[in-house]
């Protein structure tokens, strides 16, 4: 894990990532165990499909905890404020994941800032879009 | 047409549920289905183990929606299109947390794809000294 990020070693337009992640259905299915929601959509294909969608999803809370992941690898522990996110479309598992963010906007007062947010799919498509304030040192 | 419905039914308390002691268990699942790997997540044995701070997601209560949700909405198909979370104090293993459900909000987009409804779900969430773990603003989606 980082370091507590310092306030003045950041500037807006700074990057957080690009991290590649490959979302494994597997992984999946585990974090539905884990978050109790183990729903047909969230388990396997063809629950999935019984309810109408393309195949397995992976649950949207799931994409705010991967984007809390990767704020917390850049400024560290316990950072992150507040994070708001929109479910732009689904996400499927069994493909890698673009988890990205950038810096928007320093709060200098608080000695926060505004962060822009979004997993992308390998096609380049943004599934989930959002925005974070995290807290530095 | 717009949704009409009694404004007085947003911000009334809908649901309250205080849940089972957080296991060490949940803890280190719940960060290792997301890749974790930061000691303090997913080492049993840490003293300073915490939860995942998305881990407060869990909390949801017995009623995800109100009986006083207006009635064109009970028959439509409803889609989780995001949440705002404002987080609090860590959950530790052995914390009693509870979750009090509102309805927070309900209101009308019109989009590419036609007309949407929103409904916000508040979930108000606390550990067992009443320091707040998180508040969770849930929006759900209704297509006409």
């Amino acid at each position: 894990m980082a370091p507590r990020l310092g306030f003045d070693d950041v500037f807006e337009g700074d990057e957080l990532g690009p991290e590649d992640w490959f979302l494994a259905k597997e992984q999946v299915r585990d974090y539905a165990r884990a978050n109790d929601i183990c729903f047909p959509r969230f388990m396997d294909d063809e629950g999935a499909r019984a309810e109408g969608l393309p195949g397995m999803i992976a649950p949207g809370n799931m994409s705010m905890g991967l984007l809390t992941r990767l704020i917390e690898a850049w400024a560290g522990r316990g950072t992150v404020r507040r994070m708001g996110t929109t479910f732009r479309s689904v996400v499927l598992p069994d493909r890698t994941l673009r988890l990205c963010g950038a810096v928007t906007q320093k709060d200098e007062a608080a000695r926060a800032v505004e962060l822009d947010l979004w997993i992308e799919s390998d096609e380049g498509d943004r599934l989930v879009v959002g925005t974070a304030t995290v807290q530095l040192a | 047409m717009p949704l009409e419905f009694d404004r007085a039914i947003l911000g009334q308390e809908f649901d309250r549920v205080e849940g089972d002691p957080v296991t060490v268990d949940e803890l280190v699942a719940f960060a290792r289905a997301l890749g974790e790997t930061e000691p303090c997540y997913v080492d049993p044995a840490h003293p300073e183990l915490v939860a995942h701070p998305t881990f407060v997601v869990r909390y949801r209560g017995r009623k995800f929606l109100p009986d006083t949700l207006p009635d064109p909405l009970k028959t439509r198909m409803s889609f989780d299109a995001g949440k705002d979370i404002e987080f609090g104090v860590p959950i530790r293993a052995g914390d009693r947390i509870s979750v009090t459900s509102s309805l927070h909000d309900i209101y009308e987009k019109t989009g590419r794809s036609g007309s949407m409804t929103f409904v916000v779900v508040r979930f108000t969430i606390r550990n067992q000294d009443g320091a707040l773990v998180g508040t969770i603003d849930n929006r759900m989606l209704y297509k006409r």
